[in-house]
């Protein structure tokens, strides 16, 4: 038998790591402005944000049905409408040039995510 | 299966199933994917210690089939079901070594290996690393809302013991 204290402690120990781990990567910044809208594993499209000058608003339909309505303004891009049930998507707000976090839409298997400028580099070589 | 597991069983369902849809209309909390009270999970442990692996099992799939189909969310199916069969295979062998008093231990590591369970779907699916950056988030959550439904279904055992 594992004692009460041993979980407590087990858990305890886990959450301090995993939370300043999820610090680490939720506010870690990347050199790439480049970004991805990859639907189903294809690359559909590829902005680099900092030569975006208006705004732009691109349709994307699923092929599950439905569809997301991304908005490219410059430096920054976001999914501005969606019909998913949940709308996480939308919920996620502005994805920046400088940000690393993906916007991610389950339902439509759609991701936006910045293209890493030197995949070489790992986390250590950061 | 005599009819009183029929009912035994059923109730448990359309107990997790209510948890899960009235859930599912909350406004996401954190704006990361896969971050969820999960209060469904009260309905697994209970059953797991209360009528064994064989209908915590059952309740399980009916409930994460059913609930996709009341969310209207197919895709969502394969993620719940990929980290629900997760949760419920670690909690197996938690079952033997977990004293009556550490009950809520099995709904952290639940909750832990549930949204485990959905990343390596997520990452079969999308075939990508990059799901990866949520694993450490989702681990995290996975520990604060299973110790809640832990809790949940450890004073729920406590209580009902002898009185159904």
């Amino acid at each position: 038998m594992i004692r009460t204290r041993t979980w407590i402690l087990l858990f305890a120990a886990a959450a301090v790591v995993l939370g300043a781990l999820s610090w680490y990567l939720l506010s870690r910044r990347t050199e790439g402005a480049v970004v991805q809208i990859v639907q189903d594993g294809t690359v559909l499209r590829e902005i680099d944000l900092s030569r975006v000058t208006g705004e732009e608003r691109i349709v994307i339909e699923s092929p599950y049905g439905g569809s997301n309505v991304v908005l490219v303004r410059p430096g920054r891009i976001c999914v501005a409408e969606a019909d998913c049930p949940d709308g996480v998507c939308v919920h996620q707000g502005w994805l920046e040039s400088g940000g690393s976090l993906p916007i991610v839409c389950l339902p439509h298997r759609l991701v936006i995510l910045v293209k890493d400028p030197a995949p070489d580099t790992d986390a250590v070589g950061h | 299966m005599n009819v009183k597991q029929i009912a035994r069983l059923a109730l448990l369902t359309a107990i997790a199933l209510i948890l899960f849809t009235v859930e599912a209309q909350l406004p996401p909390l954190v704006p990361v994917p896969g971050v969820k009270l999960g209060l469904a999970n009260i309905v697994t442990v209970y059953a797991m210690f209360r009528h064994g692996p064989r209908d915590a099992l059952l309740i399980l799939l009916a409930r994460v089939f059913l609930g996709s189909v009341f969310a209207g969310a197919m895709m969502a199916f394969l993620f719940s079901l990929g980290g629900g069969l997760l949760c419920w295979l670690v909690m197996l062998p938690l079952r033997r070594i977990l004293t009556e008093k550490q009950i809520w231990v099995c709904g952290v590591i639940g909750a832990v290996a549930h949204n485990l369970g959905q990343i390596l779907v997520c990452l079969a699916v999308y075939q990508t690393a990059s799901v990866l950056v949520y694993l450490p988030v989702l681990m995290l959550s996975g520990i604060v809302t299973g110790l809640f439904t832990g809790l949940a279904a450890h004073f729920l055992l406590g209580w009902l013991k002898g009185r159904i």
